[in-house]
């Protein structure tokens, strides 16, 4: 790819994100959305956990063994955080390559110079507000109303996983719009992973506490890396260099993911270059 | 430069007609899918700065034609260059430096005014950004909707969407235009604003590859027509010499009926009425017997068929002479309408 080329795609990405920023912004009730959902669903399962232990010390020194905290608000709101913002870029890619479909507009984006990459991955780039936002929404009702303490120095920390975890997510993403490029329909398919997510990577539970076999399949996702990174460095404070295996993995399992995006999308677009289905919904 | 705008050979695609579910396949049951052929060796060359119309009626093989053209579809067999790039190739290059409406206004984005629509897709066209503002503002004033850029899309005229589609193709200002059905849904006046639009591109040195199945709208824009039927080119020329090809310079349409108001026996009128001029056409409509002649004067003929009809008893009740048009060209080629 030229020098020229790249910039040109790196605009069309900006511009991408932008356009999709644009669409949400002239629906304003999802703001009010994406304020209630990242409360309500950890409050949930947070009075679920009361109503199981109390404030019994026993009951909270078994979960510090099995969890590493005792902060039982702090540990359900990062794990449905990460949950909800995982269901967003599971759910993006495909999500916006169908829409256009049905739209009518994927063959005018198909027909531009633009690289696949920009049509995939763009408007997930607004998804970052969001993200941004649900987070900003979760560490504020963790900290005022359940008096979690969360130190400013772990918050770069926080992000630095976050980052780390992208490409893995992503690659997820992408290769859930090669689906919908070939069959035109993903939703059964994005369901199922995120009930084997919810299952086995530990939103609500340590993944301790899971049979041997089931640690071992969670031990192959890249959002249990992701999320016990993320308790770990919010409520424990861990450092960086303290995860570092954990981080390497969760990259290489990045690495894998979008190369096997990559590769997946551009077999199911010249399948659809073949039979027409472009346009097909 | 290359020395055609466009050029294919042989240019052929089949699709599958029917369907095999995922339960045929498990259980390993014969494919019996039948392949059929959409686009059927097309040759096809568009010169420089010409607007070329491909004209047939629906299901001919016109749009996926321009799919093809346009890198969205792969060619079964056979080459095309557009720009003097090859399509599958080079298919990048292609998108480069080729503008296409192939969609109406349902490919834009309704929630997003024109001006956000176009700043979207300059970006995906690789337009530098310097010149992004300047390149929108020339590609709304082109189509006429400068004065409604900054209006939500949903608020506008189907036929404002279609313009705005066109301004869209404008975009990487490309040597090459491909229109598939440019006017459809469109009411008279938008349309005819639309070919305007059309005519005016090529008074910028654009050259212009449209399919349409409104012979009007080929006789009116295009400097050539190809004329395809069941996915192949049956006729190639200027609008002028297709029609010459008819041998004919005025059609005329008879609606004859017998004594007792019934549609006729047609035997023996025909033949009479043969040997004045080209019986193309027949029809029984009601209660009458249509007639269409192609003639090479209708000042001849008419009188003619008069004669024929008193001689036959029956009576010619309505007479309408018309020049030749591509519709008569088009059923001289296939023994069917258009529109059939």
């Amino acid at each position: 790819m030229s020098g020229a080329s790249l910039a040109g795609d790196l605009r069309a990405f900006g511009a991408a994100a932008l356009k999709e920023w644009r669409l949400l912004r002239r629906y304003p009730t999802l703001f009010v959305g994406f304020l209630f959902w990242p409360i309500a669903l950890p409050v949930a399962y947070v009075f679920q956990a009361r109503a199981y232990a109390g404030d019994s010390p026993a009951a909270l020194d078994a979960f510090a063994q099995r969890s590493g905290t005792t902060e039982v608000a702090g540990f359900l709101f990062l794990g449905w955080a990460a949950y909800m913002w995982i269901s967003m870029i599971l759910w993006g890619p495909g999500t916006a390559l169908r829409t256009e479909q049905v739209r009518g507009s994927l063959e005018a984006l198909f027909m531009t110079p633009a690289s696949r990459l920009v049509i995939l991955f763009g408007p997930l780039v607004s998804q970052v507000v969001w993200a941004l936002w649900m987070f900003s929404v979760v560490i504020g009702t963790m900290t005022l109303v359940f008096g979690v303490d969360i130190a400013a120095a772990s918050l770069p920390h926080a992000l630095a996983v976050i980052a780390v975890a992208v490409p893995a997510l992503y690659g997820l993403g992408a290769l859930f719009a090669a689906v919908v490029l070939r069959f035109g329909e993903v939703s059964a398919l994005v369901q199922a992973v995120r009930g084997v997510f919810t299952v086995f990577c530990g939103m609500s539970f340590p993944i301790v506490v899971l049979p041997e076999w089931g640690r071992a399949v969670a031990l192959a996702l890249p959002p249990t890396y992701l999320i016990g990174d993320l308790r770990r460095v919010l409520l424990a404070e861990a450092e960086l260099t303290d995860m570092l295996p954990d981080l390497v993995v969760l990259l290489a399992l990045g690495l894998l993911l979008t190369a096997l995006a990559v590769v997946a999308f551009r077999a199911t677009e010249r399948y659809a270059r073949r039979g027409g289905s472009l346009a097909q919904y | 430069m290359s020395a055609r705008a466009v050029e294919a050979i042989g240019l052929v695609k089949e699709f599958e007609r029917g369907r095999r579910t995922v339960w045929d396949r498990l259980r390993r049951r014969p494919d019996r899918r039948e392949r059929f052929r959409a686009v059927d060796g097309v040759d096809l060359a568009v010169e420089y700065g010409e607007i070329f119309g491909v004209l047939g009626p629906n299901g001919a093989g016109k749009t996926t034609t321009m799919k093809m053209l346009a890198t969205l579809l792969e060619p079964t067999s056979g080459t095309a260059r557009v720009l003097g790039r090859d399509v599958v190739r080079e298919a990048r290059e292609v998108r480069r430096r080729m503008g296409a409406v192939l969609s109406d206004g349902r490919s834009l984005y309704w929630k997003l005014t024109a001006r956000e629509n176009l700043e979207y897709f300059a970006a995906l066209y690789h337009v530098p950004g310097s010149e992004a503002a300047e390149r929108i503002q020339h590609v709304l004033n082109a189509v006429r909707l400068d004065d409604r850029a900054d209006d939500y899309v949903e608020r506008y005229s189907t036929g404002m969407r279609q313009r705005l589609v066109l301004a869209r193709a404008l975009l990487p200002d490309p040597e090459l235009l491909l229109l598939d059905e440019p006017t459809v849904g469109l009411d008279p006046q938008s349309a005819r604003d639309l070919r305007d639009r059309v005519r005016d591109l090529q008074g910028q040195g654009r050259t212009v590859l449209l399919t349409t199945h409104y012979m009007e709208e080929a006789d009116q824009l295009c400097d050539r027509i190809a004329i395809v039927d069941h996915g192949r080119i049956v006729a190639l020329d200027t609008p002028a010499g297709l029609k010459r090809t008819i041998g004919a310079t005025e059609v005329v349409r008879l609606e004859v009926t017998a004594a007792n108001g019934q549609a006729p026996v047609d035997g023996a009128l025909l033949g009479r009425l043969a040997r004045a001029g080209e019986v193309t056409h027949i029809e029984r409509r009601d209660g009458a017997l249509a007639v269409t002649v192609h003639s090479r004067s209708a000042r001849d003929f008419v009188p003619a068929a008069f004669d024929a009809a008193q001689a036959e008893g029956v009576a010619i009740r309505h007479v309408e002479v018309v020049p030749v048009t591509l519709e008569d060209v088009f059923i001289s080629l296939t023994g069917r309408a258009l529109r059939e």
